[in-house]
């Protein structure tokens, strides 16, 4: 195809037309291919001649619009709704009108469980080599506030608040209602999930879903959550309902619980232990102080026997006499002389005396 | 135990009882003296009354995160 331009001196200039028409002509060489993602908004009307629909790229949102033939489209009978996995055959193509470049498909498969479950495997092997798995952050004893993530189905949310208060009823609890199942689960998840995080307080995190089909419980395993739970600045117990298939929030959390009651068990202790432990605190702490007085009467009691046992008086008493001459004891005859005025000393009384002799 | 007294409306559950545990070693270890023993029974005490009003009187709250808005 050419391409005319216009020449102005040494520069030469394309219409928007000739320009699309000829990045048009460029695209359309490329080769057909395969392209997965997730159809989002979803247009089809019977008297448009295409249907449109965007392929969003659930791991980092990348966009692409895509269009069919409404003909084919509704010969492939697969009634698609927005959210869907699928993979899309067809080529790139450039609307030139709007020079908005888009996906022209040829057919559309829907993503299927096998592929769900390959993808998942593949996933998990990744984050898992990058070591998501491996947080085990102790939970608090005493969170000031639990913050519970949780979808606005009822039955989830009022077990684990009921699972909670009953066990802890002073506990503080921040609840953040949000999607939890379908395409939007997994953005509005890791928003709350932030927004829990910065809220002030919040110690540890339950994020709590009643049990589901597999397909019901994929958005616990995408991606975005996965490492927005592992990237959590608090600990988070992933407590998300499920018999076979373990929802990669259950390896990237801090902990799992399997029931409502064993998510409470981990984020709040128990009043009743609590208060049987302070009651007997108390009752130590009442006879502490007997004790001690006890102990130092006891120990004053040791001294004063000692101190007596010392003392000369018990030693006279025993018919022992002390000798003083001029107030000082006299220890050897030749302390006194003969005449010299003593005082004797006895275990009662005493009397005064003349030395009559040394030796 | 320098803070005795003060700040008793911002000490938690949990420093209130872990401070209350060791008055309570303390004293039973004898090694206290007697002046020193009233002022950590004192203490003990008032510990032990802050616990239970924490357990007992604190109403659990349940509030509600602004809804997120979905992406």
């Amino acid at each position: 195809m050419k391409v005319e331009a216009e020449q102005y001196g040494d520069r030469r200039v394309y219409t928007v037309s000739a320009f699309n028409r000829g990045v048009a002509g460029w695209l359309a060489r490329l080769p057909t291919v395969w392209v997965e993602g997730e159809v989002t908004e979803l247009r089809r009307q019977d008297r448009w001649q295409s249907v449109f629909f965007t392929l969003k790229d659930p791991s980092d949102g990348s966009c692409l619009p895509t269009s069919m033939p409404r003909g084919q489209f509704d010969a492939l009978r697969l009634e698609l709704a927005n959210g869907e996995r699928v993979h899309v055959f067809g080529r790139p193509e450039l609307f030139e009108a709007r020079g908005e470049l888009r996906l022209r498909a040829l057919s559309i498969e829907r993503f299927g469980l096998g592929d769900h479950l390959a993808a998942l495997e593949r996933l998990k092997q990744k984050l898992a080599a990058e070591g998501l798995f491996e947080r085990r952050r102790p939970l608090p004893r005493f969170p000031r506030k639990v913050g519970l993530l949780t979808g606005n189905d009822a039955a989830a949310k009022r077990d684990v608040l009921t699972a909670i208060t009953t066990r802890f009823p002073p506990a503080r609890v921040v609840v953040a209602e949000t999607y939890v199942q379908g395409p939007r689960a997994a953005p509005a998840l890791v928003t709350a999930l932030r927004d829990l995080c910065a809220g002030d307080g919040v110690d540890v995190i339950v994020l709590a879903r009643g049990g589901g089909s597999f397909e019901d419980l994929l958005p616990f395993s995408d991606e975005r959550l996965v490492r927005a739970i592992a990237s959590c600045a608090v600990p988070v117990v992933s407590a998300v309902g499920h018999e076979q298939d373990t929802p990669l929030t259950d390896l990237a959390a801090d902990a799992r619980a399997s029931t409502p009651s064993l998510a409470a068990r981990l984020v709040v202790p128990d009043a009743d232990e609590l208060r049987e432990r302070l009651n007997q605190t108390r009752s130590r702490l009442q006879r502490a102080p007997l004790h001690l007085v006890e102990r130092k009467r006891a120990r004053l009691d040791g001294s004063y026997g000692r101190l007596r046992a010392l003392s000369p008086r018990a030693t006279l008493e025993r018919g022992y006499a002390i000798v003083r001459h001029g107030g000082r004891i006299v220890r050897t005859g030749a302390d006194v002389e003969k005449s010299s005025r003593v005082d004797v000393e006895l275990g009662e009384g005493g009397f005064g005396a003349t030395v009559e002799k040394t030796r | 135990m320098s803070d005795t007294g003060s700040e008793s409306s911002e000490v938690t559950f949990e420093e209130a009882q872990k401070e209350l545990e060791r008055i309570v070693q303390q004293l039973e270890s004898g090694q206290a003296d007697l002046d020193d023993a009233i002022k950590l029974w004192e203490r003990g005490e008032e510990l032990h009354r802050l616990c239970l009003e924490k357990l007992d009187s604190a109403q659990g709250t349940i509030e509600a995160l602004k809804p997120a808005e979905p992406a």
